[in-house]
């Protein structure tokens, strides 16, 4: 290593003598060297090494320079070489050895030699430091800690009030939010009074902050998003504060929300004048109405009223047509009786238990809504055949269940196994069909 | 006369919460032949019950579907009632899973003719409750799982190097989730260096009434009016035009517009962003040519990029028994991946699961061209794609890193990959879920 330690040495003026002048370090551009200086090319290899103090006896490398001292002595120098040299080291400047890097050129060098690393591990490197929290891989360790100080520590709140973890749901939100075109309303608003400037954008930079703040203001306060909402539903993006904020009734956030849909009328006008997008008549009148049915029937549960969110759940229930709710007899009664019993009843019993209802009834189904029985099985057979299958599929499954948990537990749709639950004997070729019985049903566990 | 619910209704405890199969299926065993999935241990958390169990609805279903297809209704009809059983529609995802299906075979069965004594039960039952959504709260929505914003993300980081220098830039978004890339996509052109460009968004409103969930609850216009008044706050003009046009012909009418606008786009940028809409326009197996068409359409418009996202899996075969069989291996992931994110009473789990719901209603219980969820593997999507005469263009480091920091955020099952050709794709637990690939004429 110590052979190509100095690939070459030069100076920029090559008639340099050897006592370069000055006591006074001053500090020039980054990558604008000192006309004085020494310019060392380092290839690669010796720039990302760690040895880069040097012992000019053999040409050991050391990290630090107490340990080169240390080890110097051991050569048994003679006395005047075993000081270090008392010349003020010439100034040393590096270049980037990345031909195509603009620090490669020796004008362009930069003064440390610490620097020079960082630029070549931060432009032409690896980066084998990543940040846990984002993707982001930095090539220099000190980079990547200032990073990691400040990643994920930021928070996007929406002018309605929700907040986001996250820049683009907090993105998506904002374009679709009526907080958004509530501000541009007010905003147009506010600059047709003034200069007719509809379609000017800067008002919007400058009156968008104010505009905004007036209108938190405006809020009486216990129409204020509830932002200790607890959030059953993941991470932080509650709607629900949305509805909180624009609707459920009282006066003055009426007045404001019908104000605010005039405004939308209006900014509907200004909006024409990019392609062809709507009438502008038109379009108000239907985000009037829009924002209507949306402000009163909204049927978003609300997580910090009970109430409300039962109702709307049952209302939702009551809507998805359950195929089950109109045949009770025939399903299991799932939204009465909480319990349902059949399902925990393992494919195989349930399967023995429709193959056995067979010979009951032939009555023709008809639609008062009761199932009499299923039909009688003109083919007995393909069920018992299904069973059979399920039966020494279970088999398989107890003996293998057994042989690793040491326990009778086999969940097969939810219940005991072909041969019944446990502490019973199993029946592991499926030979004996145990009928239905209550105990070998309690048996599983 | 035997009534099964309270009679023979016997209390019993839930089955044992984390319990584990890890190789519990004999492989040699035909029924249960789920083994040859990739498999990875916390495939295990399941949730409630365990693997068996699955492949034991699986069978029943397919059991089902094939009696259905025999016109044997008494067999059918038993097991419908077993399934129904053992299958609520409010039980653990797996459960919920096999009820959706239960569902299609029922809404099936009462569509072959033969199917009388079922019918006049069944076919009052089956509708689903489609949520509409107002665009905030789809905006909220989509960010449930990574299934949509992956895509979003991928395609986001390509179009913008692809515009890199173009002035105007010219989006065509075919998304089934109405625009909620748009905003993200708006604000990274926004930040250029160079300044902003012009957008000019256009958008396919669909004619047909066979419609994909998600809804929405306010018309294009508005939902446009929202994204240009966005873009100006950023101060990006934007132009949003939608052309009533729909996949059943292959956007016969956008692609028509946008071929006119074509010829006088001087120094404009082209982007075709397909979102989970392609496999809605009819391919082969629909008896026609018209997603090959569309793509060779698409190739003659020059566009600089054309984004196809989509999910992979195989929802084409003729055959419902094959294709119930995929579907179930596919759609688990659904159900399971908004199992770690929502509790089972949720709302919004409700409106995500109905979504599903109707779409395994289509796969299973519809034919011809009204079978519209035609899925594809994105491996005959490439062939597709190279057919038409594009080729694949590989995601930059920086859209690999966002992609990647997106998918951190969310569940522990989520990942993504790299496939073999360029694409990205998404998994849970180790399985596909999505593909995102970037397409240039070649």
């Amino acid at each position: 290593m110590a052979g190509e330690a100095i690939s070459k040495a030069f100076s920029l003026k090559p008639d340099q003598d050897l006592n370069p002048p000055p006591a006074k370090k001053k500090r020039n551009l980054p990558g604008t060297p000192d006309p004085d200086a020494e310019v060392i090319a380092l290839s690669p290899k010796t720039l990302m090494a760690t040895n880069r103090f040097l012992c000019e006896i053999c040409g050991k490398g050391f990290q630090r320079d107490q340990n080169l001292q240390l080890h110097r002595r051991g050569h048994n120098l003679p006395w005047k070489l075993r000081q270090r040299s008392t010349k003020e080291p010439r100034k040393r400047v590096y270049v980037c050895p990345e031909k195509t890097c603009i620090h490669h050129n020796p004008l362009r060098a930069l003064g440390d030699l610490t620097g020079i690393k960082k630029h070549f591990c931060r432009k032409h490197g690896e980066k084998k430091w990543k940040c846990d929290k984002c993707s982001k891989r930095y090539a220099v360790q000190s980079d990547w800690k200032a990073h990691s100080k400040t990643c994920g520590t930021r928070e996007y709140r929406c002018d309605c009030g929700t907040l986001f973890s996250r820049r683009d749901s907090f993105i998506t939100h904002r374009a679709f939010c009526d907080a958004l075109a509530e501000e541009a309303a007010r905003v147009s608003a506010v600059s047709n009074q003034g200069n007719n400037t509809a379609a000017g954008n800067i008002n919007y930079l400058f009156t968008g902050g104010l505009m905004r703040s007036n209108m938190l203001q405006n809020l009486p306060s216990n129409m204020k998003p509830n932002m200790a909402n607890n959030n059953v539903e993941g991470i932080g993006q509650c709607r629900d504060e949305l509805s909180l904020w624009m609707g459920h009734g009282s006066q003055s956030n009426e007045h404001l929300s019908n104000a605010s849909m005039h405004h939308i009328g209006s900014m509907g006008g200004a909006a024409t004048l990019h392609g062809d997008l709507f009438a502008s008549n038109s379009y108000a009148q239907q985000i009037d109405q829009n924002q209507l049915s949306w402000l009163y029937s909204s049927k978003l549960p609300c997580s910090s009223n009970n109430g409300e969110l039962t109702s709307t759940m049952k209302e939702a229930t009551d809507g998805s047509q359950s195929l089950l709710a109109s045949v009770p007899s025939l399903f299991s009664n799932q939204h009465q009786d909480r319990p349902p019993p059949m399902s925990d009843m393992s494919a195989t019993a349930l399967l023995q238990k429709a193959a056995q209802i067979g010979v009951t009834s032939t009555t023709p189904f008809e639609e008062h809504n009761k199932f009499d029985g299923l039909l009688s099985s003109s083919h007995p057979s393909s069920l018992e055949n299904i069973m059979n299958e399920f039966m020494v599929a279970n088999s398989y499954d107890m003996y293998s269940a057994t042989r690793r948990h040491g326990s009778s537990k086999d969940d097969l749709g939810g219940g005991g196994g072909g041969g019944g639950g446990g502490g019973e004997t199993r029946d592991f070729l499926g030979v004996g069909v145990q009928t239905l019985c209550p105990s070998s049903i309690n048996g599983w566990i | 006369m035997i009534q099964f619910t309270h009679s023979s209704a016997i209390l019993l405890p839930p089955p044992p919460p984390s319990f584990h199969h890890n190789d519990l299926l004999n492989p040699n065993h035909q029924l249960l032949h789920r083994a040859s999935r990739p498999w990875t241990a916390s495939a295990a958390k399941f949730h409630g019950s365990c693997f068996t169990a699955a492949g034991c609805m699986e069978e029943l279903l397919v059991h089902c579907a094939d009696a259905i297809e025999a016109n044997d209704d008494t067999l059918a009809q038993q097991l419908l009632w077993v399934l129904n059983n053992l299958a609520p529609h409010d039980g653990d995802c797996n459960q919920r899973l096999t009820a959706a299906f239960l569902r299609a075979l029922i809404v099936r069965a009462s569509k072959i003719g033969s199917f009388d004594l079922l019918t006049p039960t069944f076919a009052s039952s089956t509708s689903l409750h489609l949520h509409r959504f107002s665009a905030v709260d789809l905006a909220s929505f989509i960010d449930l799982t990574p299934w949509h914003r992956f895509g979003y993300t991928a395609a986001n980081a390509a179009i913008v190097d692809a515009v890199e220098g173009f002035q105007i830039v010219h989006i065509v978004d075919l998304s089934t989730t109405h625009c909620m890339q748009i905003p993200t996509l708006i604000d990274m052109l926004a930040n250029r260096p160079e300044g902003p460009p012009f957008i000019r968004l256009t958008v396919a409103t669909t004619t047909s009434t066979i419609s994909p969930p998600p809804m929405l609850d306010l018309s294009y216009q508005e939902l446009g009016a929202k994204l240009v008044n966005f873009a100006r706050s950023r101060n990006v003009v934007m132009e949003f035009t939608t052309i009533p046009s729909s996949p059943t012909d292959a956007f016969v009418s956008l692609i028509e517009q946008l071929r006119v606008q074509r010829l006088v786009s001087e120094g404009e940028a082209l982007i075709v962003n397909c979102q989970m809409m392609l496999h809605y326009i009819p391919d082969e197996t629909a008896g026609v040519i018209t997603r090959s068409m569309f793509l060779k359409s698409v190739r003659s418009l020059e566009p600089n990029l054309v984004i196809v996202v989509d999910e992979d899996a195989d929802f084409t075969a003729d055959d419902v028994l094959v294709r119930l069989r995929s579907a179930f291996n596919y759609l688990w992931i659904a159900y399971d991946a908004i199992d770690a994110f929502l509790p089972r009473e949720s709302e919004r789990r409700r409106w995500y699961e109905a979504g599903i719901g109707w779409r395994i209603e289509n796969v299973i219980a519809h034919e011809g061209l009204q079978r519209v969820e035609r899925v594809e593997s994105k491996g005959r999507w490439a062939q597709r794609m190279r057919g038409a005469g594009f080729r694949a263009v590989e995601f930059g480091e920086e859209a690999v890193g966002e992609v990647k920091t997106l998918v951190d955020e969310h569940a522990r099952g989520w990942g993504v990959r790299k496939g073999d050709q360029e694409e990205l794709v998404l998994t849970w637990k180790g399985h596909h879920v999505v593909f995102a690939s970037a397409w240039v004429p070649s």
